[in-house]
């Protein structure tokens, strides 16, 4: 069909025919006729002139519409006729689409989805790299120098965020420039934006708050305006509220914005003073004669002339126009995730498949009469393809509600399986079905129509017509091999789902069995948010003078947050250093971990306040440095790792080992127990003291109010700490093991649950079709145990095919999956996942199998017999 | 018009292949499409004109002929017909099936029975 702009038209049709009669009557003229008869004799010869151009108009515009038109008809008649088939496919094509949907719904709102600003893809973040070192965090000086550079950017903004207090609760909010707003131009539902008046010297505070902050804190009150947002208990004025579809330039959304200068006038001077941390975010709009190249080769000698401690530094200007873009790292992670999804859609497309080639051998009269009375075999497929169109649209539509419903359950469960300390602050970016959602849900759903409606539609289609009026289906035998390798497929699919979702889970249950080595339970850890050391000192005075509190420590880095740093180290007299990790503790970090000493003696405090050059050494490090020997009083030397500057250690090229402790995890869970570990002395007032333990002297004793209460005689912010029961990283450390055991398990049970529908919808199809060869068996002794075997070993041959298949295709896939999620502490050919998904899946094949045989079973083979012959 | 009824009736399909085989030596107007087809068929096959256009249209939505505006032998603008590459082709594979066709129902027929 050509498309409707070139398609001819009416007029140029009529002229057509004009002049084919002025042809003929000249050709009859010539032929010796006066033209009157001449043009009569044409007239007649051409027919009805106006049904011919009727013909063309009907052709040439509304055809093909009236033919969909009567096909969707037509096919809505035949579904609805067909309550159970139309049900069953349409929830089935649901379920598959709507988990495609949902991970997609995920991915859009992380990746595709363009921030609600104006022209988002003019948005740049930058950036600096230097020869080992790099970052994206600048002063307020910084951006002032960026914002004067004109000639490069159309606009620039900064972005501080942060977690303050807000009447006790944790607020995330976002210092900006006071042109954020003008030069973003997010919508505005309530009040107005931030404006370069908020950010003027002597400016009240004033705030702005998120679409999602304001029905959470204050229960969307439209009487807001005007009213306080308390902030580090300082009142700052509610002017408007964002739309619902603005959260922040990044992922994690913000509940306010603040401008800058006015935040720092009346909390933190130094953002705007002489010793400004580099704490700025810089986004800028990019003009559109400049590229990000040259704009960094522009921006590249100033941040080399700040940043005079590294080397070889050049800017770096990356498009942002969403808060993750799109990368071919990210998609080489991502694939594998969204395969398992789309999987789960095929083996549902595999299912509804199989019943329209049921549902189609049913129909070969019908359509072998449509044939024979002269439609097309391209006309046929094109009906069976509607009716296919409008299941799976039905289906689309079914899988988005579903896919939404399932989009909030999953949040739910998502935050309320995290620790409460961690749910507290974390906040979750909209996840909405905006278009790019419903389009792909039609997409999905149109190639969805073509994975389950082709097949057997193009079968339907290439029945041969004699047999088929005849009432006889030789096409079947064709038709039931195509049905058997579908669900022979599908068996293969939750065969590999299921194993890789039980090694994944056999895998977080290994991680979640490690041993840590100590004692997490009543220990609170605190880390000092930003950059500034100052407060760990104040804070563990505080903390040691309180009656409530049993046991302090400092450290260099808590563990179970981030791995303790790489060091080269080796026995002193030997000459090659092997890497290893240190950190800084305080005498009292080993007891109020609980980590007995193996060897020698713990810390003094004389030597953590002198920063002696002493250290204890982990089990591992010890038994490799000198194995056979007691490590106390033997001497080690420390040097930088690698190529990496240590600037932090110097001084520390002979240090004597005072004792030994076991082997704990300091870094990540699923690395186990350190290879090695050597630990530094400090005290609370040292250099090295960035973070704090504490162990309370009951559970309740230390709460957040009384934390709150002690925080705030040590800073004006108490949010600055972040205070996180051990235990809680250690679970959150095991949670995306966990989250993805549970995703895989969701994708193959509902895999599973399918094919066990699709083989048991195969397996009575074939009973049904072998209902006169069965009766024949039993009417000459066949005993029912033999016609049950008879099916079983029918289901058998399935399941068998694609449980071998499902197995070296799952053994592939963990192979793969390995190269990007370490499985560290079980082999990849995990005997019991392998095992336990096998029987599963075996044994739901069997329990699908044997209703169809028990049924087989009991046929009287008189009657199947007597039945039409 | 007296033999008007003898003539054959043109069956589904047939006047495709008719056309496109006329149009095998030249491009043509409809007029003279339907002048060949009477032709050369001895006045034997029975075409109503105007039942040319419907044909000749879904050809060309097939791709078979294209179609452009010209200027005929006596100087009239006509829209001629010429056969494209697919077009040929297309006619190879029907001229074969009629063929096999005719050839097949005149073994079912048998020999023409005696009149009488």
């Amino acid at each position: 069909m050509r498309p409707f702009w070139r398609r001819r038209t009416t007029d140029d049709f009529a002229a057509e025919v004009q002049a084919h009669i002025d042809l003929e009557t000249d050709r009859l003229i010539g032929e010796g006729r006066s033209p009157a008869a001449a043009r009569e004799a044409a007239l007649r010869a051409f027919g009805n002139v106006t049904r011919v151009k009727e013909r063309f108009y009907e052709a040439g515009r509304w055809l093909w519409l009236e033919q969909l038109g009567g096909d969707l008809r037509y096919g809505w008649r035949g579904l609805i006729h067909n309550p159970a088939f139309l049900a069953t496919s349409v929830l089935t094509l649901a379920v598959g689409l709507a988990l495609v949907t949902v991970a997609f719904t995920v991915f859009n709102a992380y990746v595709l989805r363009p921030y609600a600003v104006r022209d988002p893809y003019s948005l740049h973040l930058i950036g600096w790299r230097a020869q080992d070192n790099g970052g994206q965090r600048f002063r307020w000086r910084d951006y002032e120098e960026l914002s004067r550079r004109q000639d490069l950017f159309a606009a620039v903004v900064a972005e501080s965020t942060r977690l303050v207090s807000s009447n006790g609760r944790p607020l995330a909010i976002a210092l900006v420039s006071g042109n954020y707003f003008e030069a973003l131009g997010p919508r505005v539902s309530l009040g107005r934006a931030l404006g370069g008046i908020d950010a003027a010297p002597g400016a009240g505070p004033a705030a702005v708050l998120s679409h999602q902050a304001w029905v959470r804190m204050f229960a969307a009150d439209r009487s807001i305006l005007g009213r306080a947002l308390d902030v580090n208990g300082r009142p700052f004025i509610v002017v408007g509220v964002l739309a619902p579809d603005f959260t922040g330039l990044a992922d994690m959304p913000r509940d306010a914005w603040v401008a800058l200068p006015a935040y720092a006038a009346a909390a933190q001077p130094e953002l705007v003073g002489a010793e400004q941390p580099r704490s700025l975010e810089i986004v800028a709009r990019l003009r559109a004669d400049v590229t990000p190249a040259r704009a960094s080769g522009a921006l590249s000698p100033y941040f080399a002339g700040v940043m005079t401690a590294e080397r070889a530094v050049r800017a770096t200007v990356t498009p942002q126009p969403t808060a993750n873009p799109l990368s071919l790292e990210m998609l080489a992670v991502l694939a594998p995730v969204f395969a398992a999804f789309v999987l789960v859609l095929v083996t549902a497309c595999a299912n509804v498949s199989n019943v329209m080639l049921a549902r189609a051998l049913t129909r070969h009269r019908e359509i072998a009469v449509r044939l024979s009375i002269g439609a097309s075999r391209g006309r046929v497929v094109r009906q069976l393809l509607t009716e296919g169109l409008l299941i799976s649209l039905l289906g689309g539509g079914a899988g988005l509600a579903l896919a939404s419903w399932l989009l909030r359950a999953g949040t739910v469960l998502f935050v309320g399986a995290l620790p409460a300390s961690v749910a507290e602050f974390l906040r979750i970016t909209p996840m909405p079905l905006d278009h790019r959602v419903y389009l792909f849900a039609l997409g999905l759903a149109a190639a969805a129509t073509l994975m389950f409606a082709l097949l057997p539609a193009l079968q339907a289609s290439r029945l041969s017509l004699t047999d088929a009026l005849r009432g006889q289906g030789s096409a079947s035998r064709r038709g039931s091999r195509l049905r058997a390798t579908l669900v022979a497929g599908q068996v293969a699919v939750s065969l590999v789902l299921v194993i890789v979702a039980a090694t994944i889970a056999r895998n977080g249950a290994a991680v979640a069995d490690v041993d840590l080595g100590y004692e997490t339970a009543g220990v609170l850890s605190i880390n000092i948010r930003g950059e500034s050391n100052a407060l760990a000192s104040p804070l563990a005075r505080a903390l040691e003078s309180d009656p409530r509190v049993a046991e302090v420590a400092v450290t260099l880095n808590n563990p179970l947050f981030i791995r303790s740093r790489r060091v080269a180290a080796a026995p002193a007299d030997h000459p090659d250093a092997v890497p290893t990790r240190f950190t800084f503790v305080s005498p009292g970090y080993f007891p109020l971990l609980r980590i007995p000493m193996t060897g020698g003696r713990g810390f003094s405090a004389d030597e953590a306040r002198s920063s002696a050059r002493v250290a204890i050494v982990s089990a591992a490090t010890a038994a490799r440095f000198w194995p056979g020997q007691d490590p106390v009083g033997q001497t080690i030397r420390l040097e930088p790792a690698g190529d990496r500057r240590i600037e932090e250690i110097p001084g520390y090229s002979r240090v004597t080992v005072i004792g030994t402790v076991p082997d704990v995890v300091s870094g990540f869970v699923v690395d186990g127990p350190d290879a090695g570990h050597i630990y530094l002395p400090v005290a609370p007032d040292g250099k090295y003291a960035e973070a704090l333990l504490v162990r309370g002297r009951s559970a309740q004793d230390l709460g957040p109010e009384a934390l709150q209460e002690l925080f705030r005689r040590v800073a004006a912010d108490p949010q600055v700490f972040e205070v996180l029961p051990l235990g809680d990283m250690r679970t959150l450390q095991l949670y995306p093991l966990r989250a993805a055991a549970w995703i895989g398990f969701v994708l193959g049970l509902v895999a599973l649950g399918l094919s066990v529908f699709g083989l048991y919808g195969v397996l009575t199809y074939a009973v049904s079709q072998r209902t006169r060869e069965i009766g024949i068996r039993m009417a000459l002794g066949a005993t029912a145990g033999a016609v049950v075997g008879l099916v079983m070993r029918q289901s058998a041959r399935l399941t068998g095919f694609g449980a071998g298949a499902g197995l070296v295709v799952a053994f592939g896939a963990l192979r793969a999956l390995n190269a990007a999620v370490r499985f560290e502490t079980i082999s990849l050919l995990d005997v019991s996942a392998f095992a336990g998904g096998l029987a599963l899946v075996l044994a739901s094949s069997a329990l699908a199998a044997l209703v169809p045989a028990r049924r087989a079973s009991r046929l009287d083979p008189a009657q199947t017999l007597r039945a039409d012959g | 018009m007296s033999t008007r009824s003898d003539r054959l009736a043109l069956m589904q399909g047939t006047l495709d292949v008719l056309i496109l085989r006329t149009l095998i030596f030249g491009p043509q107007h409809g007029q003279g499409i339907a002048r060949a087809i009477q032709e050369t068929s001895d006045d034997e096959l029975l075409v109503e004109h105007g039942a040319l256009y419907p044909a000749l249209q879904r050809l060309e939505a097939q791709g078979w002929i294209a179609a452009r505006w010209g200027t005929s032998a006596n100087n009239r603008r006509a829209r001629f017909y010429t056969l494209t590459k697919s077009g040929r082709a297309q006619l190879v594979r029907e001229a074969n099936r009629w063929n096999r066709l005719a050839a097949a129902m005149a073994r079912v027929l048998g020999p023409e029975p005696e009149k009488g």
